[in-house]
């Protein structure tokens, strides 16, 4: 693949580039184009193929732009034998209660651990931390047998509640409101304030950008989830979108190449949307954390 | 552990107040570790219930034969012996930790040298479109991803082998052959999180001193010079951080496989996940399954408190 000669043609760039900055440059940016179209030509050939007659799915030497603008597979795709429409709407049920309730639990322990002062208070935050080095694989045949004792399989809220707690953004709004000055706080208390009434106007207030990003993060990990949704949900009309697509690409990639491609595009709609409006917060809060400290 | 205890013991009193009447400030420190508890009890309910307790369950199971239809039999270690006969088991370990190494060494090579080209100083849309473009992948479900490209690695009919041939070279069976099939779960993991990994190179990055950088160009060093000698040990904690979750995502490799070769032909590209997956809800045997799960936890477990440990105290760092 070309990226492999991109690693080679990129040390040599490292070492040659200082007495000829200008020639450095181009090759540099060269490089980056290159890497950057083996990023995006994927989703564009996506694009362009479910907006081809289904017959032309497969046309070879490939077109990378579209030529007609045919909405059929679109169309198709959603009054298929997979109900795609209600999966969606399966997975945004779901992805908006997660979040929802992550952004009213995650910043309230989050300040807690950050401002509050009560027994046990770093212990507590150390074991919580250390449940983000559980994997998934490990909880989910007990959470399995949890849920099925509880009549919750093939049911949104065997997904919804063990999502709307989580380790990841108590520390994310820890973080924050370690970085709060204290005495906005104690100025608050001073007033009279109740410790609920420091947090909720005061405290909470501040941290609406933290919190935006906790939801954000929170609602693509759950519209993008797959692992979890495929083990407790087994019918058609439970299943959220990730289970459709596959379950309309069929074994093999047998389904229909152009509908599949449509029904994907659907699908990455809220990553696009997410990534044109929040990206600066998403990129600037998951650095952050792994650079400093 | 010391998780519960707390909640159940009242605050002690504090020695001495900053003013007013001792049983005064008592009973506002009391308030205030009530309203603590409060705070985070939800997130604390959601821990033991969801996390802790599932993982001592399943510590539990793997020591248990257990079908889900008869209560769970006590066993003892003898999961754990079965797995060192297990070929499959053996074979699926193969498969990860070769996803693993190659994880490790492209997701890392790659973004590593494209956030080196990206930090250089471009103009500022440009840096912006390349950013963007190497990200979005990252945004994007890994089963999204893999449908695409699972097109894209079609033998016949796909566009990958299309341009293959076109420049003389021979089709390849991407999806069913037992060597290529590694290869194209390898190439969508490098492919989906090359941009995470370069974010995390392009900010610390930014974080080594320019000044630095300058003075020992001064001093007669070259670029390679530069990046070795102080680049490289200025953004370690971010490769070290890199590395770390590249090593914990890609032993929990899954849904990629399924798309692109459901694990085939035969268990050429199977994951370990994937097999504690069908041992536990195909063959319902939870205690086998329980057991490969808690080898599992084991390394992650390792591979985190190693990271934790190299690096100062993240958890006091106020």
């Amino acid at each position: 693949m070309s990226n492999t000669n991109a690693l080679s043609a990129g040390g040599g760039t490292a070492r040659r580039s200082r007495p000829r900055p200008g020639i450095g440059k181009s090759i540099s940016v060269a490089l980056l184009v290159l890497g950057a179209i083996g990023m995006v030509a994927p989703f564009l050939w996506m694009f362009t193929t479910s907006l081809r007659d289904a017959s032309h799915a497969y046309d070879l030497p490939p077109q990378w732009l579209p030529t007609e603008w045919d909405w059929t597979n679109y169309t198709d795709a959603v009054s298929g034998p997979v109900p795609i429409l209600r999966n969606m709407l399966n997975s945004a049920v779901i992805a908006i209660a997660v979040s929802i309730g992550m952004i009213v639990t995650a910043p309230m322990a989050g300040y807690a651990f950050a401002k509050l002062d009560f027994p046990g208070r770093n212990s507590i935050f150390v074991a919580l931390l250390s449940s983000l080095m559980v994997p998934a694989q490990v909880t989910i045949i007990p959470l399995f047998l949890l849920m099925r004792a509880f009549g919750l399989l093939d049911n949104p809220l065997s997904l919804i509640l063990p999502g709307v707690t989580g380790a990841l953004g108590v520390f994310l709004l820890r973080q924050f409101f370690l970085g709060l000055p204290q005495e906005i706080i104690d100025a608050a208390r001073m007033d009279g304030a109740t410790a609920w009434q420091t947090y909720r106007l005061i405290a909470l207030p501040l941290a609406k950008n933290a919190v935006s990003t906790l939801g954000v993060i929170t609602f693509l990990g759950s519209w993008n989830a797959y692992f979890a949704p495929s083990i407790f949900l087994n019918s058609t009309d439970t299943a959220t979108l990730p289970l459709g697509l596959v379950l309309m690409l069929g074994p093999y990639g047998a389904g229909n190449v152009a509908q599949v491609m449509a029904a994907t595009t659907i699908a990455i709609a809220p990553a696009l949307i997410v990534f044109l409006v929040a990206q600066r917060w998403i990129i600037a809060s998951l650095t952050q954390s792994a650079v400093k400290g | 552990m010391t998780l519960t205890a707390p909640t159940t013991e009242l605050p002690p009193a504090p020695p001495q107040g900053r003013g007013g009447r001792p049983g005064q400030l008592t009973a506002t420190r009391r308030r205030e570790a009530l309203t603590g508890y409060l705070f985070t009890a939800p997130t604390i309910i959601g821990f033991l219930v969801f996390v802790l307790g599932p993982l001592v369950a399943a510590i539990y199971l793997s020591l248990t034969k257990y079908n889900i239809l008869t209560a769970p039999k006590f066993v003892g270690i003898e999961n754990y012996v079965r797995m060192f006969r297990d070929e499959r088991l053996a074979t699926t370990y193969g498969n990860t930790v070769l996803y693993v190494g190659a994880a490790v060494v492209l997701i890392n090579g790659f973004a590593l040298l494209f956030a080196v080209l990206i930090n250089q100083r471009l103009p500022r849309a440009l840096t912006y479109v390349f950013r963007s473009a190497y990200f979005f992948p990252y945004l994007v479900a890994l089963v999204y991803v893999s449908i695409i490209w699972q097109a894209l690695f079609q033998k016949d009919t796909g566009i990958l082998n299309y341009y293959i041939t076109a420049l003389g070279g021979e089709r390849i069976d991407w999806l069913n052959s037992s060597e290529f099939s590694k290869v194209s779960v390898i190439i969508v993991d490098t492919w989906r999180n090359v941009g995470f990994a370069m974010l995390i190179f392009v900010a610390a990055l930014q974080e080594v001193p320019k000044d630095m950088v300058e003075a020992a160009r001064m001093d007669g060093a070259n670029e390679w010079q530069i990046f070795r000698r102080i680049t490289v040990p200025m953004i370690s904690q971010a490769t070290f951080f890199n590395i770390t979750i590249t090593i914990i995502g890609a032993f929990q490799i899954y849904e990629s496989i399924i798309v692109l070769t459901r694990g085939g032909p035969g268990d050429a590209s199977r994951s370990v996940v994937m097999y504690i997956a069908e041992v536990a809800f195909n063959k319902f045997d939870m205690g086998y399954a329980s057991a490969i799960a808690v080898t599992l936890f084991l390394i992650i477990m390792l591979v985190t408190l190693v990271q934790f440990r190299l690096r100062k105290s993240w958890v006091n760092n106020e």
